[in-house]
C-alpha cells in the first residue's frame, strides 16, 4: 500500500482525502456510507475505485467531485478544498477543474456531438483550443460523427463523445462512475483504451468507479473499498489479479484481511453497507 | 427519506392543483355565462311581463320584407293613429285602451346634471295612464299637466330628487317640472330611467302628428284574449294599416327579440368559455402524462403481477374523475361569484339586474358535465398510453416516446389552412353576397388549421426565433431552442392556446384602428363643418337647431335627421338632410348624378346599395311609411360614410313622411360666418347647448375622437376577457415547463455536472417560456391580423373603409409576450434551479 503524502495538497496528488465520512439518515437510522476514508489519488495517473454493492464507492467519487457533501472530513482536489465550496464555487469547479463520464445519460439529446464535446466550454465561456479539440476528436475517432446526434451514435460512440467531452476542457482531474456499465465488451474496450492513453499520451489524471476487474485492469491502480472503507489496492492490476484480490475481499468477511484488523466490525459494517443501498434504492424508485 | 416523500406529495398536489384551477376557470366560465344569461334573461323578462300587461295590443302592420334587419328592430311596424283610440274603446269586452306614448327624455337630477341610465340604458317618458297595470302609483299624486312629473322608484333614487322637488326636463325643450309622486313597476329595470308625463303632454311630445306605435287593451273581467282579439279585429276590419294580437304574442315576441340578442352575448361568452376549457384539457392531459410517467414502473410491476390494462387505464380515470369533479364543483362556485361580483359592479353603476342569481339544475349539471368529459378525455390519452405499454418496456430506463406531429394531421391542417386562405381573399375581393359568413367560415378554417398544422413548423418556426438568442447566449440559447424544438406536439399546443387568444387580440386591435381610422377619415373627408354638435343620448333637442341658426356668426346650421322609412317595399333606417347642406358642411363624394337635385326633391341612394338594386340616377323610388307613401326620383349615386345610410332624402319630403315621433335629430354641423371669431362662436354653441345638459359641442378633430371613444369603449371589454384567456395560456405554458423539467431531471443534472450555473439553468428555462410565448403570440397575431386584414373590404358598408394596422400596438404586444413568457417561467425556473445535482444525475 501507498503510503499517504504528509501533505495532502501537495502537487504530486490530483485529489486526496483525509478521514473522510459521509453519514445518511439521521439518528438509529444513521447509516455511515463512508467510514473515515484517507486516500490520495496521483497526477497523470488513471485509478480505478472497486468495491462490492454499497461498499461507498460512488459516494467516495460522489464526495470527491464535490456532487455530494461529506459530513466530516477534508477533500482536496488540485489544492482546492473541495469540502468547503459554496454552490457557486463547485459550479465553477466542475467547469474548470473538473471532467465526468457517467455510466448513460452523458449527452445532451438536442445538441449534435461537437456541441456535445464543446458545452463545457460554452457553458463557461471559453474559448474552444481547436488543436485541442482535434486531438482528443481524434483520439477518440469521432471525425466523421461530429454532426450527429446523440441518439444517431452507438453506445459506445455515445460513451466515447462523453469522454472526449470530459477531456475538452483539460480539466485537472476526470471522475468516470461506471463509464463501461452500458457497453458490450468491444465498446468497453474502447472506451477504456481512450482512457488509458488519455493518461499516458495526454498527461490527464482519470478516477474510474467501476465492478468490472477487466475495466479496473486499464488502470494503474485500484483501490478497493468495503464497508465504507479503504480495504486494500493494486498497482498496475491485471483482470486476474483483481479478481483475486475481489475474492480475497469476499473471503474477508470471514477471515481478516490483511489490511485491518477490524473483523469484528466488518460483517456489521456490510449489513449497515446493504441497508444504505436498500434505502437508495427505495429512495430511487421514489423519485 | 421523509423529505422525498413529502417533496414528492408537494409536487404532486401542485401539479392536481394546476389541472383543478384549469377545469376551475374553465367551468366557471361556462357556469358563469349560463347564469348571466339565466339572470339577464329573468330581468328582461320581467320588464317584459310588467310593462306589457295588456290583454291584447294593437299596432301597426309590419311591411313586406323587413324585420330580419337588425338594424331596425323594434321599427320595422308603421304607425297607426292616435284616433283608433275610441274606435278601440268602443269594441265590446274592452275595458281600457292605452297608447304607448312614450320616447326619450332627459331628467336634470338634483346635482344639476342628466340622471343617467345605469350602463348607457335609455331614459324614458311616458304617459301615466291609471288603467296600465304596469304602473303602481306608490306615493302622491298623478302628474298633471306640464309641470308636473311622477318618478319610477329607481329612478328617483338615482336622480337624488325627492317629492316636492322642482328640476327640469328635456323633451323637446327646457321645461321646469316638480316632482308630485313616486311610481312602481314592480321589478328591476335593468338601468332604464322613467319619467311618467301627464297623457296630454307625452302626446304632444312623442306622437306630435297623432301617430303612435301602439295600444295596450285591457279586457273587462271575464273576456278571454282570444274574443277581445277577434272582437278588435272585426272593430279594425277598415283600418289596413292596423292589426290586433293577444297581449300572450306580444309578450312571446318580445322574449324571443331578448333572446336572440342574449344568444349572441352568450355565444361570445362560449367562445372564451371553449378557450379556457381546451387549455385546461391541454393541462390534464399534460399533468396526467406526467403522473403516468412517474408511475410508469409501479404500473409495470402492477401489470406484471396480473392487472390488466383496463385496470391500470380505471385507475388512472378515477384520479381524473376526482380532478374534473373537484374543478367542476368549485368552477361552478365561481361562475355564481363571478356573475354576483358582475352584478354588484353593475348595480354601482347604476344597473340594477334581478335579485337572486339563478343556479338552475341544468346549468349546474352542463358544466359539471362539461368539466369531468374534458377531465376525462384530457387523461385517457396519457391513461391509455400507461395502460397498454408492455410491462418489460416501462421497467427500462429510459422510455422515449417519439411524438412527431403525425403525417395526415399536418396535411389537413395545411389543407384547412389554404381553403381558410382563400375564403377568407374570395370575401374581400370577390364581391360575394354572403361575405360575411364565408370570412367567418374561413377565419375558422385557419384557426382551426393552423392549431393541426403548427407541430409540423415548431422546428423551423423556432429556429428562426430562436437564431438571436441562439446567437448571443452560448450556449443557454442552444440548450433552449433544442428544449422547445425536441416535442413539436407539446410546443404546438401550448402555444395554441395563446395562439387563439392573441389572434383574438389582433383581430381585435385592427378591427379597432380601423374603425377609429375609418371614422377619423369620414370626419376629415365628409365634414366641412366648423362645430359639431351631438347628444350623450344620440338624440338632440329639435328647439336647439333654430337656436343655433339664430345664432350671429352662425352661417348654417344643417340637422341631420334620421328615421325609419320603407323604400321599394324595404324597411330602412333613412336620413333627411337640408338640401342645401351638401358643399357647405357636408362633403360627398358622389358617384353619379348631382346632389343639387335634392333641392328639387329628388334622393340620393348609398352607391353599393344602387349597384345590389339595379338603381340608377333618374329611376323612380316608392318612399313610405304607414299610410303614406311617395313616388321619388334617384337624384344622386352616393358614397358616404358621414350618411351611413341607404337613402338620403331632402329634409321636407323626409319629414312628409317619417311621423314626427320618431324624427331623431341626430347630429348638428354649424358653419361660421366666414371671418367670424370661432373661439367665441364656440362658447356661444356652448352656452346654447348647456341647458340641455346632454349636448356637447365638437370640432372636427374631437368629433372624430368622440366617434373613435365609441368604439374603444366596446373594446375595453373585449380586452378584459382576451386578458383572462391569456392568463390560462400562461398557466399553460407553466404546467408545460414543469413537464418538461421533470421529464429532463437527469439531463439537467448532467448539465449541473458539466459546469451549468444555477442562474444559467434558470435562464435557459426563461429563454424556452418567453420563446413558446412569442412563438404563439406571433402565430396569433399573424393569423389575426390576416383575418382582420379582410374585414375592411367585407363591411365597407358599415363604414368600416379603412384598413389600419397598428403595427406599434401590436409589436407591443409581442413586447408583453416576452414579459409573459418570463413570468410563466419564473415558478419552473427556480424549482430546475433548486433540483440537488447528485439527486438529478441518480434520477430514474
Amino acid at each position: 500500500m501507498r503510503a499517504l503524502a504528509a501533505d495532502p495538497a501537495a502537487t504530486e496528488q490530483i485529489a486526496s482525502a483525509r478521514t473522510l465520512v459521509k453519514v445518511y439518515g439521521t439518528g438509529e437510522a444513521a447509516v455511515r456510507a463512508l467510514d473515515g476514508v484517507d486516500v490520495d489519488f496521483a497526477r497523470g495517473e488513471m485509478t480505478a475505485i472497486m468495491g462490492p454493492s454499497g461498499s461507498g464507492k460512488s459516494t467516495l467519487m460522489h464526495c470527491m467531485a464535490g456532487l455530494d457533501t461529506p459530513t466530516s472530513g477534508t477533500v482536496l482536489v488540485d489544492g482546492e478544498n473541495v469540502g468547503r465550496m459554496k454552490q457557486r464555487d463547485l459550479t465553477r469547479l466542475r467547469r474548470t477543474r473538473l471532467g465526468f463520464v457517467f455510466q448513460s445519460f452523458n449527452l445532451i439529446p438536442t445538441l449534435t456531438a461537437e456541441e456535445n464535446i464543446t458545452l463545457p466550454l460554452d457553458i463557461a465561456r471559453a474559448d474552444v483550443d481547436r488543436g485541442w479539440f482535434d486531438t482528443v476528436v481524434d483520439a477518440v475517432g469521432l471525425r466523421d460523427r461530429l454532426d450527429h446526434r446523440p441518439s444517431e451514435l452507438s453506445g459506445g460512440q455515445q460513451q466515447r463523445v462523453a469522454c472526449a467531452r470530459a477531456l475538452v476542457s483539460r480539466p485537472s482531474v476526470v471522475f468516470a462512475d461506471e463509464p463501461t456499465g452500458n457497453l458490450d465488451s468491444r465498446s468497453s474496450g474502447e472506451v477504456l483504451d481512450f482512457l488509458r492513453r488519455s493518461v499516458d499520451e495526454l498527461g490527464q489524471s482519470v478516477v474510474m468507479v467501476t465492478h468490472d476487474p477487466t475495466a479496473a485492469s486499464y488502470a494503474h491502480r485500484v483501490l478497493f473499498l468495503a464497508d465504507g472503507r479503504l480495504v486494500g489496492e493494486l498497482e498496475d492490476p491485471t483482470p486476474e489479479t483483481v479478481l483475486d484480490a475481489l475474492r480475497a475481499l469476499g473471503a474477508g468477511r470471514r477471515e481478516p484481511v490483511p489490511h485491518g484488523s477490524r473483523s469484528s466490525a466488518h460483517a456489521m459494517a456490510m449489513d449497515r453497507d446493504a441497508a444504505v443501498h436498500g434505502q437508495h434504492l427505495a429512495a430511487g424508485h421514489d423519485k | 427519506m421523509t423529505r422525498v416523500a413529502l417533496r414528492s406529495i408537494r409536487s404532486h398536489l401542485g401539479r392536481f392543483l394546476m389541472s383543478v384551477i384549469a377545469v376551475l376557470l374553465g367551468v366557471a366560465f361556462v357556469a358563469g355565462t349560463f347564469s348571466l344569461r339565466a339572470m339577464l334573461s329573468s330581468t328582461f323578462d320581467s320588464i317584459v311581463q310588467a310593462s306589457a300587461q295588456g290583454d291584447a295590443y294593437v299596432r301597426g302592420v309590419t311591411s313586406a320584407s323587413g324585420g330580419s334587419d337588425p338594424s331596425t328592430l323594434g321599427q320595422e311596424r308603421g304607425v297607426i293613429p292616435l284616433t283608433l283610440e275610441p274606435i278601440l274603446k268602443a269594441t265590446p269586452g274592452v275595458a281600457a285602451v292605452v297608447p304607448d306614448l312614450s320616447g326619450p327624455v332627459v331628467l336634470v337630477g338634483k346635482d344639476g346634471t342628466a340622471v343617467s341610465g345605469g350602463g348607457g340604458a335609455p331614459s324614458f317618458g311616458m304617459a301615466y295612464d291609471p288603467a296600465d297595470t304596469g304602473i303602481t302609483l306608490i306615493v302622491g299624486t298623478a302628474p298633471n299637466g306640464p309641470g308636473e312629473v311622477v318618478l319610477e322608484t329607481a329612478t328617483m333614487q338615482a336622480s337624488g330628487l325627492a317629492i316636492g322637488d322642482t328640476t327640469s326636463i328635456v323633451l323637446g325643450g327646457v321645461q321646469q317640472v316638480r316632482v308630485v309622486g313616486e311610481a312602481s313597476f314592480g321589478t328591476a329595470s335593468a338601468g332604464a330611467r322613467f319619467v311618467l308625463l301627464d297623457r296630454a303632454v307625452a302626446a304632444a311630445a312623442f306622437a306630435p302628428d297623432g301617430g303612435v306605435r301602439s295600444f295596450a287593451v285591457y279586457a273587462r273581467d271575464g273576456v278571454a284574449e282570444k274574443t277581445l282579439v277577434a272582437d278588435l279585429r272585426t272593430a279594425l276590419a277598415d283600418q289596413p294599416a292596423a292589426e290586433a294580437t293577444t297581449g300572450d304574442e306580444v309578450r312571446t315576441e318580445a322574449k324571443a327579440q331578448i333572446a336572440t340578442i342574449l344568444g349572441f352575448i352568450s355565444t361570445f361568452l362560449l367562445v372564451f368559455a371553449a378557450i379556457s376549457l381546451f387549455v385546461g384539457a391541454f393541462i390534464i392531459a399534460n399533468t396526467f402524462q406526467m403522473i403516468v410517467r412517474q408511475r410508469q414502473r409501479e404500473f409495470a410491476m402492477l401489470r406484471a403481477i396480473g392487472a390488466s390494462p383496463g385496470q391500470v387505464f380505471g385507475s388512472i380515470l378515477v384520479q381524473a374523475a376526482v380532478v374534473g369533479l373537484l374543478g367542476s364543483a368549485a368552477g361552478v362556485g365561481a361562475g355564481v361569484a363571478l356573475v354576483a361580483g358582475l352584478r354588484f359592479v353593475l348595480a354601482r353603476m347604476g344597473q340594477e339586474l334581478s335579485g337572486a342569481i339563478p343556479l338552475d339544475a341544468s346549468t349546474v349539471g352542463i358544466s359539471m358535465a362539461v368539466g369531468l368529459v374534458v377531465s376525462l378525455v384530457a387523461a385517457a390519452v396519457p391513461a391509455r398510453r400507461a395502460a397498454l405499454t408492455p410491462p418489460v418496456e416501462a421497467m427500462r430506463d429510459e422510455v422515449v416516446v417519439a411524438d412527431r406531429g403525425s403525417r395526415l394531421r399536418s396535411v389537413l391542417g395545411a389543407v384547412l389552412v389554404v381553403l381558410g386562405v382563400v375564403a377568407v381573399v374570395a370575401s374581400a375581393v370577390a364581391d360575394l353576397s354572403s361575405a360575411g359568413p364565408v370570412l367567418g367560415a374561413g377565419a375558422a378554417g385557419i384557426v382551426l388549421g393552423v392549431l393541426l398544422v403548427s407541430p409540423t413548423v415548431v422546428p423551423a418556426a423556432l429556429r428562426v426565433l430562436a437564431a438571436p438568442v441562439v446567437a448571443a447566449l452560448r450556449p443557454l440559447g442552444a440548450l433552449a431552442r433544442g428544449n422547445v424544438t425536441r416535442n413539436p406536439r407539446r410546443t404546438a399546443s401550448t402555444a395554441g392556446a395563446l395562439m387563439i387568444g392573441m389572434a383574438l387580440v389582433g383581430a381585435v386591435s385592427v378591427l379597432a384602428a380601423s374603425a377609429a381610422e375609418s371614422t377619423r377619415s369620414i370626419v376629415q373627408n365628409e365634414s366641412t363643418a366648423d362645430f359639431v354638435m351631438r347628444s350623450a343620448t344620440f338624440e338632440l333637442p329639435k328647439e336647439i337647431v333654430a337656436q343655433v341658426e339664430a345664432l350671429p356668426g352662425v352661417a348654417a346650421a344643417d340637422a341631420v335627421h334620421v328615421g325609419p322609412l320603407t323604400v321599394d317595399g324595404a324597411r330602412t333606417i333613412a336620413v333627411g338632410a337640408p338640401a342645401a347642406m351638401f358643399g357647405r358642411t357636408l362633403k360627398v363624394e358622389v358617384t353619379s348624378g348631382d346632389l343639387a337635385s335634392l333641392t328639387r326633391g329628388d334622393v340620393a341612394v348609398r352607391a353599393s346599395v344602387a349597384t345590389a338594386k339595379g338603381w340608377a340616377v333618374g329611376d323612380r323610388l316608392t318612399v313610405a311609411d304607414g299610410s303614406q307613401s311617395r313616388q321619388v326620383t334617384i337624384g344622386a349615386v352616393i358614397d358616404s360614410r358621414a350618411l351611413d345610410v341607404d337613402v338620403t332624402l331632402p329634409l321636407d319630403v323626409f319629414q312628409s313622411l317619417v311621423p314626427a315621433g320618431q324624427d331623431v335629430v341626430r347630429t348638428l354641423f354649424v358653419a361660421a360666418t366666414p371671418g367670424s371669431d370661432l373661439t367665441a362662436l364656440r362658447a356661444e354653441l356652448t352656452a346654447a347647448a348647456k341647458p340641455y345638459l346632454i349636448v356637447s359641442v365638437l370640432d372636427n378633430a374631437q368629433f372624430a375622437d368622440a366617434l373613435a371613444d365609441q368604439v374603444n369603449q366596446v373594446l375595453v371589454i373585449l380586452y378584459a376577457l382576451l386578458g383572462l384567456s391569456v392568463v390560462i395560456a400562461v398557466l399553460g405554458i407553466v404546467n408545460t415547463l414543469a413537464l418538461s423539467i421533470a421529464e429532463r431531471t437527469k439531463e439537467i443534472g448532467l448539465l449541473r455536472a458539466v459546469g451549468l450555473g444555477r442562474a444559467q439553468l434558470a435562464a435557459v428555462v426563461t429563454i424556452e417560456s418567453v420563446l413558446t410565448a412569442v412563438f404563439g403570440t406571433v402565430l396569433g397575431m399573424v393569423v389575426g391580423v390576416g383575418i382582420a386584414s379582410a374585414l375592411p373590404s367585407v363591411f365597407a358598408d358599415q363604414g368600416l373603409s379603412v384598413l389600419a394596422i397598428p403595427w406599434t400596438r401590436l409589436l407591443v404586444v409581442v413586447a408583453l409576450s416576452v414579459v409573459v413568457g418570463a413570468l410563466a417561467a419564473v415558478g419552473p425556473a427556480v424549482r430546475a434551479a433548486r433540483l440537488d445535482v447528485l439527486d438529478a444525475v441518480s434520477h430514474e
